[in-house]
């Protein structure tokens, strides 16, 4: 029985996501690719993400966010927030690996206006769902 | 009816991007071959030799382009945006040294070379003021 358990879980939340999803224009899910933000994300995990937050708030410092790719139009980053402008107007990005990351440090800080997605959970691999 | 197996189905991939950034610079590397086009600008005009002629235009074209693209590096990948507080004049010196490139390949006007060197060792200035050597190189150039 305890075996069964986690399973029953994800498929619980699983089904939850799934009507989330359905039922809301706030929510997405993504999958990641590349490593810089190991070790709380790992390339193929799947995440939801949603855009309520961010169209109420500004980003906040340790938040995942997704962000366009300042210097490739068309690619999307997901990245930590290491920090907001006092302005309030920029953000800086970092990749939780710092010798594997292509973030801030290169491109600079992004404009709030670019980041609207707000990683709230991961529901892939089974073993690792929980909140961001 | 949408099934669960879709609605879970990622519709976008998000990258946790790394572009593996050397972190070596150096203008020097666009500077030889700005030379080199300046070399070859003075032997066409020395020469009577069509074929030879001919030969200094396709050489300098190709060494034109890498010009730029050594410029380019420095302009996109090097420079950050400290360093433009630090020297405002740094995307209009950089952008004259690209287009100056682009002269340097199209025409044999000597000048033109001249005027693209300049525009190189001002961008060797804004590299030497914000690190350059120390930061960019492993040992710094070699003596």
């Amino acid at each position: 029985m305890s075996r069964r358990r986690p399973l029953l879980a994800v498929l619980g939340a699983g089904a939850g996501i799934a009507a989330g999803v359905a039922a809301s224009r706030w929510l997405d899910v993504v999958e990641v690719h590349g490593s810089s933000m190991t070790p709380s994300l790992l390339p193929g995990d799947r995440l939801v993400v949603e855009c309520r937050s961010f169209s109420l708030r500004a980003p906040r410092a340790g938040e995942v966010v997704l962000a366009a790719d300042p210097r490739e139009s068309g690619r999307e980053l997901i990245k930590r927030v290491f920090a907001v402008s006092e302005a309030g107007d920029v953000a800086d990005l970092r990749g939780d690996a710092p010798d594997e990351s292509t973030d801030s440090r290169e491109f600079g800080a992004v404009p709030l206006s670019e980041i609207r997605w707000r990683a709230a959970l991961r529901y892939w691999p089974p073993q690792r769902v929980g909140r961001l | 009816m949408l099934s669960l197996r879709t609605i879970l189905r990622p519709t976008r991939r998000v990258h946790a991007h790394c572009d593996v950034p050397c972190g070596v610079y150096d203008p020097e590397q666009a500077r030889i071959e700005a030379e080199s086009c300046y070399r070859i600008i003075e032997k066409y005009h020395a020469s009577t030799d069509e074929l030879f002629r001919q030969r200094c235009v396709v050489v300098k074209e190709a060494r034109a382009e890498e010009t730029k693209h050594h410029i380019d590096v420095m302009w996109h990948d090097y420079f950050k945006p400290e360093h433009v507080e630090q020297y405002p004049d740094l995307h209009d010196v950089c952008w004259k040294a690209s287009k100056a490139a682009s002269k340097v390949k199209q025409s044999t006007d000597l000048e033109a070379a001249k005027e693209l060197l300049g525009l190189i060792d001002r961008i060797d200035e804004m590299w030497k003021g914000t690190g350059g050597l120390a930061k960019t190189r492993l040992n710094g150039r070699p003596s």
